[in-house]
């Protein structure tokens, strides 16, 4: 009986053995013919590759693309996609040092440029395919020399390629009030800091949306933290602060010197009014800990009753939905108090919203490279990359017959066309290049975005040369890019439960100076000083 | 026969230490795990520069001995108090009910406790308003983030932990409570002179294996239990590895807080070894 036991045992560990050395490879050929046994009889020329889409998690499976499947039999190629909504920047790091990695990846910066310097080897250069058999990449590159910079490593190699989407307006940002609620009360639209906090405070104390509660208003919202789209940090604007693609980290360009507002003493004066809006329960107690999603569902409100008095987001209808979308205006950037003269900005995003870097990559494991280069330059097609970001012709695009389009509304009415557009498609997520001479008329949410930003443009007449950090076209020594990484999650560790902190139970006075002396052992200075280098070189380059 | 066993170890548990030498060198894709240059302990200094490193050890310390000290005699409360019941049925019942959370899985767990703790929505934040304790968000402040997580680890994992115990306590001789009962012994005498005696090497054994495990905070629940407002409490060695070498690649650097994480335990563990061996002759080797 034992010995028969050991017998069982040992077998059934060496199998263990064998099996986790062989489970690589089992698992390979699987794949392979998962996917052959399908379609062996039509397709038996046909090219098999395989992918990665990063997408957002509305997205439905590209298998129900039309565009894409046309795209890929046109260049005779059958992608096994893999689709990623979550977690990438953890599944990426993980995949990529075991090296075993899909034909494709797409997505937006879905591998970085700081990937291709720790994992050389891994990709292919794209530079001489790109110039054999990709005419519609070279057009782009042609028709916007900008992409060709985003494209190009410190090398002159060229790993992942860019995109172009034209239409996109200069901020990501817009700044929403509940216009119905400042009616009921009787109440201006407030333009200086001041007049925003008196607002605040009818708002809560008044019973602002009418339903007889007087506690179910909130004064004002945002997704938590401090930097990047959709933050309070906008209203550093009113101090004279260009951001430049939402600052998520706080860096900002100023008269041709870097900066970081988080060490800025109007970053103080802001946290200060933040503290006083939060002490007088204006703001959504849950600001810091609410995820995104539980921050869009509020905003939502219910019915016809609105929730959120103030808040910051894309455009209205994707924020607060369709339903109560009406009810909110668009403002203009306030001002810090009425005496201030500061000259009044806003957050530019002009270069991150209509280019994008590294959307698409391939391994240079690929076998037929050739052919994946093919797929790769039918999404660029002018006609493909307008199906990229919108849906597929028929459904989402219609054809007006005389080489101009238009973006068709959602079928579902119940959806609003920015939620619709993420659902139909890769949107913008997916490689493409939307030429400046595509006539194609814009979908509502669009023409909303561009009316919506009305109230912005006369603090977005930024000067891009002095005043925006070109953050999309700056190639950093690998180097460098760990030093800003590491330091930069160390300042991010620092900052942001500061900035909670002081927002929540104040106390910014006299905790200052040790903060900032905080941020520069934590290397914002080391990193100011890498970026003012890598600023002055570009700009003296690019004049 | 012990064979298997012993190649097991070797090659899933011995054979990736070879892997450890990565935070001696530059990470290079290339040249492989073992083709970087050469650094020393310079990612070691690094870490112990960093001037996150003294707010690392202390929350890591902090959280892991609250864990420990309040967490160790949970369990060993409960399986004294299981053993007392006398209703077999009951008793079965009462089992199964403690051992339940332990099988919630840790996301699910914090999911939970996001609900309940929350100011706006949850019951415990009604009930503290009901009480008059005020809009405490608990799960987003600094004083209130430890007792939250070891209070929650506590009521998932004491009555799976209790079982060790109360097996202790089932090899005792009957006739030790029949005789402590004929001296007069009342029940909690018996629980003072009969039961704590017989699991008190069980006792020694656990809590020296606990000892290890100081810096070894668990992973999943602090990560995502943290928030901007617990992050100066929350940011444990664990989190910041995974946000150092995961996120931002940095693979070599957070090889090396990991090693030193490691031989942190060790030194614990062995200390408290040696201690228990001298004054109690109780010890794991």
């Amino acid at each position: 009986m034992r010995k028969k036991l050991a017998v069982v045992l040992s077998l059934f560990m060496v199998s263990a053995v064998v099996m986790a050395g062989c489970s690589e490879s089992s698992s390979k050929t699987e794949g392979t013919s998962d996917t052959g046994s399908g379609n062996a009889g039509k397709s038996g020329t046909k090219v098999k590759l395989t992918g990665i889409m990063v997408k957002h998690p509305l997205t439905k499976p590209l298998a129900e693309m039309e565009w894409l499947k046309k795209a890929e039999e046109e260049a005779g190629v059958e992608i096994k996609w893999q689709e990623i909504t979550a977690d990438w920047g953890q599944k990426k790091g993980t995949m990529l040092a075991s090296g075993d990695v899909p034909d494709l990846f797409v997505g937006a910066n879905v591998i970085t440029d700081a990937d291709f310097a720790q994992f050389q080897g891994l990709f292919q250069d794209l530079s001489d395919l790109v110039n054999k058999n990709a005419p519609n990449v070279q057009m782009m590159f042609n028709a916007k020399p900008e992409t060709k910079i985003i494209a190009t490593q410190p090398d002159g190699k060229i790993y992942g390629l860019p995109k172009y989407q034209r239409f996109w307006p200069a901020s990501a940002t817009r700044q929403f009030i509940n216009k119905k609620w400042l009616d009921n009360l009787g109440l201006k639209m407030p333009t200086t800091w001041d007049e925003l906090y008196n607002v605040l405070v009818a708002f809560k104390e008044k019973d602002a949306n009418g339903n007889g509660d007087l506690k179910d208003e909130i004064p004002m919202d945002w997704p938590g933290g401090i930097g990047g789209y959709f933050n309070p940090a906008v209203l550093l604007g009113s101090e004279g602060i260009t951001l430049s693609d939402g600052s998520g980290q706080g860096y900002y360009v100023e008269n041709g010197k870097v900066k970081n507002f988080l060490i800025d003493e109007r970053f103080k004066n802001l946290v200060v009014f933040l503290n006083k809006c939060y002490a007088a329960g204006l703001i959504n107690p849950e600001v810091f800990t609410h995820d995104y999603t539980k921050y869009q569902s509020i905003a939502r409100g219910t019915g016809d009753t609105a929730k959120v008095g103030f808040t910051w987001g894309w455009v209205a209808s994707d924020r607060f939905g369709d339903q109560v979308a009406p009810q909110y205006a668009s403002m203009s950037p306030l001002k810090r108090s009425a005496d201030s003269n500061a000259k009044l900005s806003w957050s530019y995003d002009y270069n991150s919203l209509n280019f994008g870097s590294n959307m698409v990559v391939m391994s240079a494991k690929t076998k037929n490279k050739d052919a994946a280069m093919k797929f790769i330059n039918n999404l660029y097609d002018p006609k493909v990359s307008m199906q990229v970001l919108f849906g597929s012709l028929g459904t989402n695009i219609k054809d007006n017959g005389d080489d101009s389009y238009s973006v068709l509304p959602p079928t579902d009415s119940k959806m609003d066309p920015g939620t619709w557009k993420w659902t139909s498609t890769m949107a913008d997520n997916g490689p493409m290049y939307i030429a400046d001479s595509l006539k194609l008329n814009l979908g509502k949410d669009m023409s909303e975005v561009l009316t919506q930003s009305e109230p912005l443009k006369g603090a977005l007449s930024v000067s891009t040369k002095t005043d925006v950090y070109p953050n999309l076209f700056i190639k950093y020594s690998t180097a460098d890019n760990n030093t800003l990484s590491l330091n930069n999650t160390n300042l991010m560790n620092l900052a942001n439960p500061k900035f909670a902190q002081w927002v929540t139970k104040g106390g910014i006075d006299a905790q200052w100076d040790a903060y900032v002396k905080e941020c520069q052992k934590a290397g914002l200075q080391q990193n100011i000083e890498i970026m003012q280098k890598y600023y002055d070189s570009f700009m003296s380059k690019n004049k | 026969m012990i064979f298997p066993a012993i190649a097991v170890i070797l090659i899933f548990n011995y054979g990736p230490m070879y892997g450890i030498q990565l935070a001696f060198r530059d990470y290079d894709f290339a040249k492989g795990l073992t083709g970087g240059e050469w650094r020393g302990l310079y990612y070691f200094k690094q870490f112990m520069n960093s001037y996150l490193f003294a707010d690392l050890m202390k929350n890591t310390v902090t959280i892991s001995l609250a864990s420990i000290v309040l967490g160790f005699p949970a369990p060993i409360i409960l399986a004294l108090i299981l053993n007392q019941i006398r209703r077999k049925k009951a008793k079965q019942i009462l089992q199964t009910t403690v051992y339940l959370p332990h099988f919630i899985s840790t996301i699910v767990l914090v999911g939970m406790l996001n609900v309940l703790l929350s100011p706006e929505t949850g019951i415990v934040g009604y009930l503290m308003k009901l009480v008059g304790l005020g809009d405490i968000n608990l799960l987003a402040s600094t004083s209130t983030f430890m007792p939250v997580y070891v209070l929650s680890d506590i009521w998932q994992h004491c009555g799976w932990n209790s079982i060790i115990y109360l097996a202790a306590l089932s090899t005792i001789d009957p006739q030790l409570y029949d005789s402590a009962k004929i001296d007069g012994a009342s029940r909690w005498q018996t629980i003072r002179y009969v039961d704590i005696p017989a699991i008190v090497p069980t006792m020694i054994i656990l809590f020296i294996l606990s000892m290890g495990n100081v810096l070894g905070t668990g992973f999943e629940k602090i990560f995502l239990m943290q928030n901007a407002l617990n992050l100066p409490v929350s940011e444990v060695i664990a989190t910041y590895v995974y946000k150092i070498g995961i996120v931002s690649n940095q693979f070599s650097y957070s090889s090396a807080i990991g090693l030193f994480n490691t031989v942190i335990n060790f030194i614990f563990l062995i200390a408290v070894n040696a201690i228990s061996k001298r004054f109690s002759n109780m010890s794991l080797w």
